[in-house]
């Protein structure tokens, strides 16, 4: 669960940070949750490792993910899936929070894992507008949407660390400029929450906890004299389908770079170049991630570009704009962070692409840059740079739930 | 049956910058094996691409040299395949939208002048180096090369045989090397080449079967190859002998023949698209003009200038136009001092000299050429003897100086008293009776003698003829 | 799809599936290739692609060259290095 522990740790548990294992760390190594590069050091800190440090906080250790961070249950990690007392799968970032080994957990958002984990934890986690934390350091996976959030066990340390690692990053081609970043900052000027609309068409396959769940947070809002309206939101569906085809084909090039030769994984058995490679890759990848690169660079193929890859690309646009449009209405979208809280080991041997079907719900978010926020057990989904107003709101939620 | 050869060339050429295309890693020829690497551009994972600003500069320049059109939005794309050189397992270039499209370059063979047209020009990182060990049986690879810029520039298939595609080469190279886009060596592999070929039969309308030839890098080598890959062509279309299929070749140029290729770039599906990381470039009016303001005229626009405005001869005009950086020195020279044909001498045979000795090429003259222009001043005024000129040259190829001061503050200055000139010689002709005798018997290379002797006292600083002229009066009263 | 494109997928990706595997992707490929068609309801003839979901233009830095990593530190985790090197089996172009 936890991977990597650093030795020299020993400050107090609000000093305390973990990191998940797609950010890369000089003093501990970084695997990926992948054979491939198991026990792999890098040689260099992530810009957000940095900003840590630099604000007297203490790296103390690294959380296991799935392989490359795209599952969301860390079911693919080559170190095994966390496994809780009743069989079920949880998340080791999660685990960690709940017992209080950090203050908070710093998470690669690649596919929505970190944000399955919170509303099974009932942690709250925030995923920020694309561009507005450095992805330098981080191991690249789909990067057109990948996006470093913030997990803790309540909003005030959520906010905290979010409010350290926002910030423009000369290193980072796609960092946004400081005064856009600086938004995020916890001092910041914010609108506060009014409307939630709930997307009715992202319910239709969730079950009754979840369902609970989604009532909870209506009637902690209505208590709030946050005003709720019903959107159909059909349009939100799509979202899956197109940011797979995005996300496959970003990680076949990506992962790419691992193939025996200048570090990590390296078969024993090989005569010549192409066994080099295969062998290597082959032996080191799990099969969901095999999956993925073999989809991935099928939408890319000529044959398949403009029908497949070209078309997720405008239909993310349109997405994008219909985000833009029912957020000009309301200040947040809610949907569920997933159809069911827990799968056990069987159910994830016996359908390998659990993943693929629960990403319905963290691919709006994924698939935009939308900033999006889990808390209570669901996910609220905002306007860019609306971090503030969304943390605002689950503050004023967690006081509601301390008073009742 | 007659036969015409059709010819395309993709040639890429290394940019002058001193960085990388996306990290910041040192760009220059001749570092130790993996030397100039960083995480980024040896594959590892963490680093994203930031964009060196002067590749898009010199992109631009290129296209305006050859006259393009220039893309005023212009993005990356990313091209995957698997090579160890190659050590992402992809390629960042420029597919969808390259900077350059539709230019044309004048040539002239034998055959007269010629528009070759240039379809696109793209912008992207070069590729690492293998070295085949035979001591370990094994390929090494060095990644100093990978991610140095890049130019492809894909010309449309106008080029008939060898000698255009030299002469094509060699213009291409001419202005590339004039706008300092690239220093265009290709035997440091800043200059390569693709050749595609195929050949029919004369006055037909459709192409032949087409096959590639990668990464050339000599001209000889390249005319070897067209003159037997066209006919390997013909042999192929006449006889049947070696089924032609459209395929990547290699040039063995020490066995004289092609081959094909059984591994790179031949696997098929390169599947682009669009980088994620790297944001869209758009080229705005106020950046256009800076480029398009500071392109240089084309070598033999200057020439005529030279010529015309100058009053330069014809080779003079030629030598100093072969290198972009002579024509810099020689104008700033000529601002200084107004003195061309004095300016084009230094430069053709002094400057020559020195950069020979130097081994280095006539591009990397990095001599002021206002000092060059203040030195000439001061031989014309009397002030410093050529001799003593020259060395002051010497020491300018080394350190940034004031030829003034510098002569001053090292005793090279003319003395121009012609008493005190008069005392030296008679000194060395009082204590040479011996050459002054022979000399008044006719023997003139006497006269040189004393000459030296005076020069070596006087340490170089006089005007010779002054000399020679002091030397024969007191000579001639004693 | 189907079984020799699949085969031909995984040599372009360097990555060999076991049989059992190959079905299983088989059915994947499928059941995406009925999601793929289920796009085309969203029209996008007149929509422009979006490959940055926050839109910025001309991230660029000066031509400035800084040396960070010596070689050493580079090969370090080589699986095989000589000589300064990274060490391939013999290529045959």
């Amino acid at each position: 669960m936890k991977l990597y522990i650093s030795e020299s740790a020993s400050t107090s548990y609000e000093n305390k940070v973990v990191l998940d294992d797609m950010i890369l760390t000089k003093k501990l190594p970084t695997s990926a949750g992948s054979r491939m590069l198991d026990g792999y050091m890098s040689l260099f800190d992530a810009e957000i490792v940095t900003k840590l440090e630099e604000n007297g906080y203490e790296i103390a250790a690294k959380a296991n993910v799935g392989e490359f961070g795209i599952d969301l249950l860390g079911e693919t990690s080559y170190y095994g899936a966390c496994i809780c007392e009743d069989g079920t799968l949880t998340n080791a970032v999660a685990e960690i929070l709940k017992r209080k080994e950090a203050n908070a957990v710093v998470c690669f958002d690649v596919n929505g894992a970190p944000r399955r984990a919170a509303a099974i934890g009932n942690l709250t986690y925030i995923k920020p507008t694309y561009g507005t934390v450095s992805r330098y350091g981080t191991i690249p996976a789909a990067c057109s949407g990948e996006t470093v959030g913030v997990m803790a066990n309540d909003t005030s340390a959520c906010r905290k660390i979010l409010s350290i690692i926002a910030g423009h990053d000369d290193k980072d081609g796609t960092s946004l400029p400081e005064e856009t970043c600086a938004l995020l900052k916890a001092d910041a000027k914010r609108e506060p929450v009014k409307k939630i609309a709930v997307a009715k068409s992202m319910l239709a396959s969730v079950d009754d906890k979840t369902k609970n769940l989604i009532e909870n947070f209506k009637a902690k809002a209505a208590k709030c004299s946050v005003e709720i309206v019903e959107i159909d939101a059909l349009e939100l569906t799509a979202a899956k389908t197109a940011w797979n085809i995005l996300m496959s084909a970003e990680v076949c090039n990506n992962v790419s770079r691992y193939d025996g030769i200048k570090f990590g994984y390296r078969t024993p058995k090989y005569e010549d170049i192409d066994e080099l490679y295969t062998n290597s890759r082959t032996e080191a990848f799990g099969y969901l991630l095999k999956s993925t690169i073999l989809y991935g660079s099928d939408a890319l193929s000529t044959d398949n570009y403009r029908k497949v890859y070209d078309k997720a690309l405008r239909v993310r646009r349109v997405l994008s704009e219909y985000l833009y449009k029912v957020l000009a209405e309301a200040d947040g979208i809610l949907i569920p962070a997933c159809s069911k809280r827990n799968f056990t080991e069987a159910e994830v041997k016996t359908n390998k692409y659990i993943s693929y079907d629960e990403s319905f719900y963290t691919a709006p978010s994924s698939i935009t840059g939308f900033p999006t926020m889990v808390t209570g057990g669901v996910q609220i989904i905002g306007k860019p740079f609306s971090e503030n107003s969304l943390l605002d709101m689950a503050l004023m939620f967690e006081k509601e739930g301390e008073e009742s | 049956m007659r036969y015409e050869t059709v010819i395309g060339l993709e040639v890429h050429v290394e940019l002058a910058t001193e960085s990388k295309i996306f990290c910041s890693c040192s760009a220059k020829f001749g570092a130790e094996q993996n030397d100039n690497v960083c995480p980024a551009c040896c594959g590892m994972p963490g680093m994203l691409p930031v964009l060196n600003k002067r590749v898009v500069d010199l992109g631009m320049t290129a296209g305006m040299m050859l006259n393009c059109h220039i893309n005023r939005v212009t993005t990356f794309d990313k091209k995957s395949y698997y090579y160890p050189d190659l050590p992402a397992s992809y390629q960042t270039t420029q597919w969808f939208a390259p900077i350059c499209v539709n230019g044309t370059v004048d040539i002239k063979t034998s055959n007269g002048e010629k528009k070759v047209r240039i379809k696109q020009i793209h912008m992207e990182e070069d590729a690492g180096k293998l070295v085949h060990d035979d001591w370990t049986d094994t390929s090494l690879v060095d990644f100093n090369r990978t991610s140095v810029p890049l130019i492809e520039i894909v010309s449309q298939p106008d080029l008939s045989g060898a000698e255009e595609v030299v002469a094509y080469l060699e213009r291409l190279r001419d202005l590339l090397r004039f706008a300092r886009v690239s220093d265009c060596r290709w035997e440091q592999g800043s200059m390569r080449c693709d050749v595609n070929l195929s050949v029919r039969p004369e006055g037909s309308n459709v192409l032949g079967v087409r096959t590639e030839m990668k990464n050339m890098n000599s001209i000889s080598a390249i005319t070897r190859a067209i003159d037997y890959e066209t006919a390997r062509h013909i042999d192929a279309i006449e006889n049947g002998i070696g089924k032609l299929v459209q395929e990547t070749r290699r040039w063995d140029d020490v066995k004289g023949k092609s081959y094909p290729m059984r591994n790179k770039e031949t696997a098929g599906d390169y599947r682009y698209f669009p980088d994620p990381n790297v944001m869209p470039v758009v080229i705005d009016d106020e950046w256009y003009d800076r480029i398009r303001k500071s392109l240089p005229d084309f070598p033999e626009v200057k020439k005529a200038h030279y010529m015309e405005e100058f009053g330069l001869s014809e080779y003079d005009a030629d030598q100093l136009t072969q290198s972009r950086a002579f024509c810099d020195v020689f104008e700033d020279a000529y601002a200084e001092c107004s003195m061309a044909k004095e300016a084009a001498n230094w430069l053709i045979s002094d400057c020559a000299s020195i950069l020979n000795k130097k081994q280095q090429t006539f591009d990397m003259l990095s001599i002021s050429g206002k000092a060059l222009g203040q030195l000439i001043k001061l031989v014309k005024e009397d002030k410093v003897s050529r001799g003593n000129a020259k060395r002051i040259l010497a020491v300018m190829f080394e350190q940034d100086i004031d030829p003034e001061e510098y002569a001053k503050a090292n005793g090279f200055i003319v003395n121009n008293d012609m008493g005190a000139l008069e005392a030296i010689v008679k000194e060395v002709v009082a204590s040479d009776t011996k050459s002054v005798t022979d000399y008044k018997n006719g023997k003139e290379k006497a006269l040189m003698a004393l000459f030296g002797k005076c020069m070596k006292q006087l340490k170089g600083n006089c005007n010779p003829q002054v000399l020679r002229e002091m030397l024969i009066k007191v000579i001639d009263n004693s | 799809m189907n079984k020799e494109s699949l085969i031909q997928l995984e040599k372009l990706n360097k990555i060999l599936l076991s049989e059992e595997e190959r079905e299983e992707m088989l059915c994947f490929f499928e059941k995406q290739s009925e999601n793929v068609s289920g796009l085309d309801a969203i029209p996008t003839q007149d929509v422009e692609r979006m490959v940055h979901v926050m839109p910025m233009t001309n991230v660029i830095r000066d031509d400035v060259a800084i040396k960070q990593f010596t070689r050493d530190q580079l090969q370090e985790d080589a699986p095989e290095s000589y000589d300064g090197y990274w060490q391939v089996p013999r290529l045959v172009e």
